[in-house]
């Protein structure tokens, strides 16, 4: 089992700790009540307005801070421990996500689906995540890492998705962006009121299952023997821990990292039981996230919040995370990759199909189309008028899929981890957050300069990310763990930009969902140049990728340096993103299925699955860049969007297939 | 699809290249410029000069939020403002495309289909109004209409004059300008938004003197109503089901003095980003509404 600071020196000062944290919120809200803004108008109203605001707005504001807090503090401290996983928690389990993003649908369709409840949409929603995500984490054992990783990459793309949504729907987008990035301004006590139920319940709930929570830390085998019906305990508390995690996002939005940074706190402070955590974890959640608040209302101007209270949160859960990591005692362990269920005789023939497939389709995408009189083939004099039009962006299309899915193929092989997908190393959120800083000093950037933008936050990213795990030898688990921190900072920065809703908001929620529309004739070369330079060399190093995933003791026996390899590898995968990002957005799963559809046709040796592997991921891409410009016609779904709806439930599927397959 | 190849034979055949017979017909009967914008404060002020434009961008939700000038059914609908269909308007061919500094970023493509010609009517620090103006001017000039251009700019101004008149009786308390988000937050129109501009022209003060970012300001909590109680608010649609609620029920909005005294106006949706049309449409919704018409009551 995986325990921070079990191996730990002594560092037993942060009782200490906790009280500055304490003292500096109580302080920071003192302020904020002693320096309001004062009320210009008569004596008398301006008196009476005057308490309305601090007994309606400011002092409920700390109170849903501090009860917000207390309940991601909680439902991080009761996920940690009933999935012996110290780093979940409400984010990297994609549960505040996925439940945004059933608050997004429900505010969207509301003339559809009614006037349904927030906290039950979120709660839905909620739950549809952490299903997902123990679905895809199951044939590991909840293992931290898979389990974090998926819960991440579900993250990115519920956040995509709902961007794609908001994005579709331009008038009630201010609103969608307050809640996604977590807004604490409150006019009344229901927000508190609501909350304090909850957490009170919760806490109950905890006493209630404080038995079976600690049984549930020993393995499953002890348990059982102990004659717990383990598998009925978990599936409750993890239900409780997603009503919490669900009601706060209801109620004021996505809150980044409290619920894994408060747990984490507690048991650097030496907490060990499951009865002391339990009490401890909420009151620091609570404590972080009212300092958190009272720094914002500090750099708040005019009523008006600098970045929003769940981003700034969200901006500590990054770097909280890569300190955490060396101190989690992760297992290195060779590849799971295990025996493919077959193995093609003569990959020829396979690779034959899979280019008549990407043929086939790059044709169709190509010659078929929709215009305002329906259906056509467009052939002759039309087709040189559109072809300025699709050329590039199934050029496009294809470029980005092939890179994404053999980038995806050196994550898988590097790693030995199935799950580490493009998306992983941060990469892409750091392309991203190029992208907005550029937007920070112009709302009209040349196309050049997005693209410079976007491959030097891709390469700052890298080079975070190599540092890091430069320090680990580059071990697999450590890389992967700092790349998702990274993306989750990036995560936070992108939310905060988005946060008011302005023009150039509207420029960053496009890129975030995908599409190759605009796409010119000299940037779909430049794409298709980038995937023949960038794949073509790596074929050669098909023995790496035979031996990588055996495990560092394995390549090194075999003569290869592991960190030099790791490094090279590494940097390869994240260029190779760089530039598919900058095309497809960063959300595309293609990068994460090609490779498994590759192994499962029985492309096996390292070059040969990554061939396969490009070739399956452009034709994918392709299929979905090509749907999305027809289903609506002429409105488009961005391919990025279209290729995680199809995507996603498919991958979850593969997953769950035979012990052989999938992982 | 063999019906839209034998049409497309067909096209080929009168060498006009287009899929539609209808289009090319249409084509025939108008010598005009085939122009089409992706832009909505360009789209009404082409509809309010009389052009019917051959494409405009998301229009179905500009019957939802512009509501006026209507668009008719003959306009193409290009698709979301920030992913235009670019092959459906190639398939268009228009002579000519207008644009902002809101899609200058797909000039290189729209360059493919057709010359491009943009306008900049919002931004930091600009004057809405004013570039409006302007607009509807130059943009008569480049489409042979410029009588209708000219008349429209002094129609506006004459209306917005008429309505200065009727409003100088007013007592003079300043106007907030707003847009609900949700239940606790709200964006506030600056002096240099179009809404901005048209209160100084009918001669109402705006409640917001502070900072703004392209017209509008960040999303600000609603406590910070509190600090403008002298205020007139005027909130413009289209509001979120929250916001509804929010109103009926909430202590805080009820304490508002502007609240209590029926200075709260609740306006239909007018596009935020518009030009004179939407200029105009604020100022007669404002005139209108009951705490200026001088009706007694106001909505909550």
């Amino acid at each position: 089992m995986a325990d921070i600071a079990s191996r730990q020196r002594h560092l037993r000062t942060p009782p200490l700790l906790w009280a500055v944290i304490g003292t500096l919120a109580a302080l920071l809200f003192a302020a904020a009540i002693a320096f309001r803004q004062p009320i210009p108008g008569d004596a008398a109203t301006a008196r009476m307005l005057d308490q309305v605001v601090l007994w309606q707005s400011l002092i409920p504001r700390a109170a849903v801070a501090l009860l917000a807090g207390g309940a991601l503090g909680l439902s991080g401290a009761l996920l940690q421990r009933v999935l012996r996983n110290p780093i979940a928690d409400p984010s990297t389990l994609g549960i505040a996500s996925g439940a945004q993003l059933a608050l997004t649908i429900s505010v969207i369709y509301a003339s559809v689906l009614g006037d349904l409840p927030r906290e039950l949409v979120a709660l839905v929603g909620g739950l549809a995540a952490v299903f997902i995500v123990l679905a895809l984490g199951w044939k590991r054992g909840l293992e931290p890492v898979t389990v974090a990783l998926s819960g991440m990459t579900l993250s990115l793309v519920a956040a995509a998705l709902s961007s794609a949504l908001v994005l579709s729907h331009g008038e009630y987008v201010m609103s969608l962006f307050v809640w996604g990035a977590g807004s604490l301004h409150q006019q009344s006590w229901d927000g508190a009121i609501t909350l304090s139920w909850r957490l009170v319940l919760g806490i109950a709930a905890s006493a209630i299952l404080l038995r079976p929570l600690t049984v549930l830390a020993l393995d499953d085998a002890s348990a059982k023997s102990l004659g717990m019906a383990v598998n009925g305990a978990r599936v409750l508390v993890i239900g409780v821990a997603v009503w919490l995690a669900a009601s706060v996002t209801a109620e004021v939005g996505v809150i980044g990292f409290i619920g894994l940074a408060a747990p984490a706190f507690a048991r650097l402070g030496g907490v060990r039981s499951p009865r002391e955590m339990l009490i401890v974890a909420p009151c620091l959640g609570a404590l972080l996230l009212w300092f958190t608040d009272g720094l914002v209302q500090l750099t708040a101007m005019g009523g008006s919040d600098l970045i929003p209270t769940g981003a700034a949160a969200g901006l500590l859960g990054g770097p909280l995370l890569i300190w955490l990591l060396p101190r989690l005692s992760v297992a290195e362990r060779p590849g799971a990759q295990g025996p493919v269920a077959r193995r093609l005789a003569r990959p020829g023939r396979g690779f034959l199909l899979l280019t008549l497939l990407l043929a086939t389709a790059g044709l169709m995408a190509l010659f078929i189309g929709r215009s305002f009189d329906g259906w056509t083939l467009v052939t002759g004099q039309m087709f040189e008028d559109i072809f300025p039009f699709r050329g590039p962006r199934v050029a496009a299309a294809i470029a980005a899929g092939a890179l994404l899915g053999a980038s995806g193929t050196l994550m898988q092989r590097m790693t030995g981890n199935p799950l580490a997908g493009p998306e992983v190393l941060g990469v892409s959120a750091g392309a991203g957050v190029g992208f907005a800083v550029v937007l920070l000093f112009t709302l009209t950037p040349s196309l050049a300069l997005m693209m410079t933008a976007c491959a030097i936050g891709s390469l700052v990213a890298l080079v975070i990310i190599l540092t890091f795990s430069a320090a680990s030898g580059f071990g697999p688990e450590r890389m992967l763990l700092g790349g998702v921190a990274l993306g989750a900072t990036g995560l936070a920065i992108l939310a905060a930009v988005l946060a008011p809703g302005d023009g150039r908001a509207i420029r960053l929620l496009g890129w975030m969902s995908g599409s190759t529309d605009r796409v010119t004739g000299f940037e779909g070369l430049i794409a298709l140049g980038a995937a023949v330079i960038l794949i073509g060399p790596v074929l050669l190093l098909g023995r790496w990728l035979d031996i990588l995933p055996l495990g560092a003791p394995m390549v090194r026996g075999l003569g290869l340096p592991v960190s030099r390899t790791r490094m090279i590898v590494a940097t390869v995968a994240a260029l190779m993103t760089a530039v598919a990002t900058y095309f497809v957005g960063p959300l595309s799963l293609v990068g994460l299925i090609g490779p498994h559809l590759a192994r499962l046709a029985g492309f096996s040796r390292g070059s040969y699955q990554m061939i396969a592997a490009a070739c399956i991921s452009a034709t994918l891409m392709v299929l979905a860049d090509w749907l999305g410009r027809m289903v609506a016609f002429p409105y488009q779904i961005p391919v990025g969007l279209f290729a995680a709806l199809v995507g996603g439930p498919y991958l979850v599927w593969l997953l769950r297939r035979g012990p052989a397959k999938g992982a | 699809m063999t019906l839209s190849r034998r049409r497309l034979m067909a096209g080929l055949a009168a060498s006009a290249l287009l899929p539609a017979a209808s289009i090319s017909n249409a084509r025939a009967a108008t010598p005009e410029l085939r122009v089409a914008t992706l832009d909505w404060a360009l789209l009404e002020t082409l509809l309010a000069l009389g052009v019917t434009p051959v494409a405009g961008a998301e229009l179905v939700l500009y019957r939802q939020v512009v509501v006026e000038p209507e668009v008719p059914a003959s306009v193409a609908d290009l698709g979301l403002r920030g992913t235009p269909n670019y092959e459906a308007l190639r398939l268009l061919e228009p002579d000519l495309i207008f644009g902002s500094n809101y899609t200058s970023w797909s000039d290189p493509i729209l360059r493919k289909i057709a010359p491009v010609e943009n306008f900049s009517i919002y931004g930091r620090g600009a004057k809405p109004y004013a570039n409006s103006e302007q607009a509807a001017l130059t943009l008569g000039a480049r489409l042979g209409r410029s009588a209708a251009a000219q008349a429209l700019v002094a129609d506006a101004r004459a209306r917005l004059e008429a309505f200065k008149a009727r409003l100088a009786g007013h007592d003079g308390r300043p106007v907030l300008v707003i847009n609900l988000g949700d239940a606790r937050h709200f964006r506030v129109f600056g002096p240099d938004s179009m809404f901005g501009e048209v209160l100084e022209r009918i001669g109402l003060a705006n409640a917001w003197t502070g900072t703004t970012r392209y017209a509008a300001a960040a999303p600000l909590g609603l406590e910070t109503l509190a600090q403008m109680p002298d205020a007139i608010i005027v909130v413009i649609g289209p509001m979120p089901p929250a916001t509804r609620r929010m109103m009926a029920e909430s202590a805080f909005w009820h304490a508002l003095p502007n609240v209590r005294a029926g200075r709260v106006a609740v306006l239909a949706p007018i596009d935020p980003f518009g030009a004179l049309p939407a200029g105009l449409r604020f100022a007669r919704l404002l005139a209108e509404a009951a705490p200026f018409a001088g009706r007694a009551t106001a909505r909550g």
